[in-house]
Order: structure tokens, then sequence, then C-alpha cells
């Protein structure tokens, strides 16, 4: 195919594109906040003034369903949640060997995931632990980007008692979600460590074999070794309340780092709309695209990595650390 | 002092302070991570993805301070 002129397309298209950009700049920048700090109220019609963004923390409830609240946020992940599954109905129902264009991006997306989980956890291990991965993966990064698709935030419904709120919102930004997330990954490292180790995996926690062994050879006469294995006994007591404390601690790190970091990016891009409307949001879009993709990998290779630190036998990991 | 005046100054040092100790932070992995792959440029795909992985961690704390801040500044 030969080559053509700028960027595969002529030199008038270039032209009309920065031409279209440059009167969208100017206009956005005369209609935002800032042209009107600067020229004062020009007159403009209603559907051209930016109001300033509300930000709420608290999704807004829509509609109840048997007396249950359903808030916007619940709606975003259903929307999800559709998505995710009609996707891969769609792609699964006439699989090929030779597979077309969309099989085999599914694929590769999911042969990566696979390839990471073995990787950091082993061939079986990884096998055992991909489902959960993957899950919590794609519904995190899936939540993320859909709600970037414009129109998102824009659909207004109006509730039985008369407020006017958004009927979609990303289920990351309501701190519900993230939380129920950090639980599901704290239930499935503690599953999979007691599937693994049995009784033993709670071991790591109630470390008391020392010190009791130390008790058992003062009392046979060993004094000086028994007050040493003491304090050695002593010292694993205290670093197994240490590890038992980290596991809860990690759920609040886990809800609070995807909650701030989908929260703050979803202030960010509301402001950025606002201060010059159509253009400013444009960078922090691709910011916001990396984001979710970075932070769904962050919540998903974490949980891939405690998983594998839950299942090692505790004696080797007490030597090495 | 107005309790106006206060929150004003409680967010912007919240913010302020609460976030110069992760940029700092994310200052020193990438410094090491560019050490470690001018050492040795054929590693540089498992320094990187070891580096995005670190400075998320750090990045988190950041964003406990800017939690902070929204909240003093639209809620309280």
């Amino acid at each position: 195919m030969p080559k053509r002129g700028y960027f595969g397309v002529s030199f008038y298209v270039v032209v009309g594109f920065l031409a279209v950009f440059f009167v969208l700049l100017v206009t956005g920048f005369v209609i935002g906040p800032l042209g009107r700090s600067l020229f004062g109220d020009l007159g403009l019609p209603a559907w051209l003034i930016v109001p300033r963004p509300v930000p709420e923390l608290p999704a807004e409830v829509v509609f109840h369903l048997f007396g249950f609240p359903v808030t916007n946020s619940i709606i975003g992940a259903w929307l999800t949640m559709l998505f995710l599954v009609v996707f891969a109905y769609v792609i699964t129902r006439r699989m090929k060997i030779v597979p077309g264009r969309l099989q085999s991006a599914f694929e590769s997306l999911l042969g990566w995931l696979y390839h990471l989980c073995q990787r950091v956890a082993g061939e079986e291990n990884g096998r055992r632990f991909f489902p959960v991965v993957a899950t919590i993966f794609l519904f995190v990064a899936f939540n993320a980007w859909l709600s970037l698709i414009p129109g998102f935030g824009s659909i207004m419904v109006t509730t039985a008692d008369g407020h006017h709120v958004h009927l979609l919102r990303g289920a990351n930004t309501d701190i519900n979600m993230p939380l129920a997330l950090a639980l599901i990954s704290f239930v499935f490292v503690e599953y999979f460590g007691l599937q693994s180790l049995g009784f033993h995996y709670l071991g790591k926690f109630l470390n008391i074999g020392q010190f009791l062994r130390s008790i058992g050879q003062i009392v046979r006469g060993r004094v000086r070794d028994g007050m040493i294995g003491m304090f050695t006994g002593l010292i694993h007591i205290f670093v197994g309340c240490l590890e038992a404390m980290s596991e809860f601690i990690r759920i609040v790190s886990f809800t609070f780092r995807l909650f701030g970091n989908m929260t703050a990016g979803e202030i960010l891009l509301l402001i950025a709309a606002f201060l010059v409307p159509w253009v400013f949001a444009i960078p922090f879009y691709g910011l916001e695209l990396l984001v979710g993709f970075v932070q769904a990998l962050i919540f998903g290779g974490l949980t891939l990595v405690f998983l594998t630190l839950a299942v090692v036998h505790h004696g080797e990991q007490g030597a090495g650390d | 002092m107005e309790a106006e005046v206060m929150k004003m100054l409680a967010v912007g040092l919240t913010a302020g302070l609460g976030l110069m100790g992760p940029a700092l932070g994310i200052g020193l992995i990438g410094f090491s991570a560019l050490q470690g792959i001018a050492r040795n440029p054929e590693a540089s795909g498992p320094i990187m993805t070891n580096m995005i992985l670190v400075t998320a961690f750090c990045e988190a704390i950041g964003i406990y301070a800017l939690i902070i801040a929204i909240i003093l500044a639209m809620i309280v």
C-alpha cells in the first residue's frame, strides 16, 4: 500500500482536523470559567454555560428494590457484569481452531493473565489461582474503563423523591465495591492457605512451638539453652501476631488504594472538563485509562502474591525472611 | 481564627505535606530502577514490572492523604 502524506491521510485532512481542534479550544476557553472571569457575562445560551461540578462521595440511591436501596454505582457494576458476560458469550459461541480477530484478542488477554499467574505462583498453583485473579483483574479494569465512555455520567434520572441523580457511576468510586473485592481476596487467601496446608496454616500466626520447646528444655535442666530458646520463642510469637494483624490491615490498604485512585481520577476529570471544556480533559483521559489498567493489575497482582505466600510451607518461609 | 479559615488551612496542609513523602519515594524507586537498567539493559523487562508494582504501593500512601484532604474539603 503506498504511504500517503501525513499520518496516513492527506494534507487537507490534517489542516481540517487542526482547525476544528483550534475552534473547540477557543470556544471552550471562552465559555468555561476562565473565559467568564476574563470577559464577563457574554449572554451565552443556557446550553453553553458550564455548571460547577459537584462531586459526591457517597453514591446516590436511584430506586428501591424490595426495600433494598439500589445506588447508581450498583447499576454501573451491573453494566460491567453484563458487558463481560455478553462479551465472553459472543466470543466463545463459535470458536475456531484458527481464531478470528476478536477471538484472538480475547485469547491474548487471557493468555497474558494466565502466564502472569504461572510466572508468579508456579505451574499448578498458577492454574488454581487463575480464576480468582483474572476475575478481580477484569472486573476492576472494565469498571474503570467503562466509566470513561462519553455519556456515561450524563444520563440523569429523577428519583421517586424528586432528586436529580446520575443513573450510572463507576463502581470503583463507591467505597463499598473495593471493600467487597478486598474481603473476597482475603477470604480466598485464607481458603487456599487452609486447603493447601491444613491447620498448619494457622501455625504461621500462633507460632508458640519454639516457646513451649524452650520451657521443656528448662524443666529438663538445660537452663541456658532454655533461656535463649525462650527469647527466640517470644520473638516468634510477636512476629506471628504481626502477621495476623497484617492480614487484616491488607483489607484496608486494598480498599483505600483502589477507591482513592478511582475517586481522585473522577474528580480530576470533572474539574478538567469544567476548566476548559472539550479540550483540557484529553490528557487526563489518557491518564485515567492508564491508571485504571495499573490499579487492576495491582489489585490482581497483589492478590496473586499473597495467595502464593499463603500456600508456601512455613519452614521455608521462616528461614528466608 | 474562624472555622472556615482553619478548614482551608487544614485542607492545604494535609494535601501538601502528605504528598511530599510519596513523591520522594517514587523518585527513589525510579532512581534505583534506572540504575538497575543501566547496569543490565537485558533485565529491563522484570525491572520495569517490579518498579510499577512498588510505585503503586508508594502512591497508595499519597492517595490516603488525598482522601483525607477531599473529605475535609467537601464533607466537613
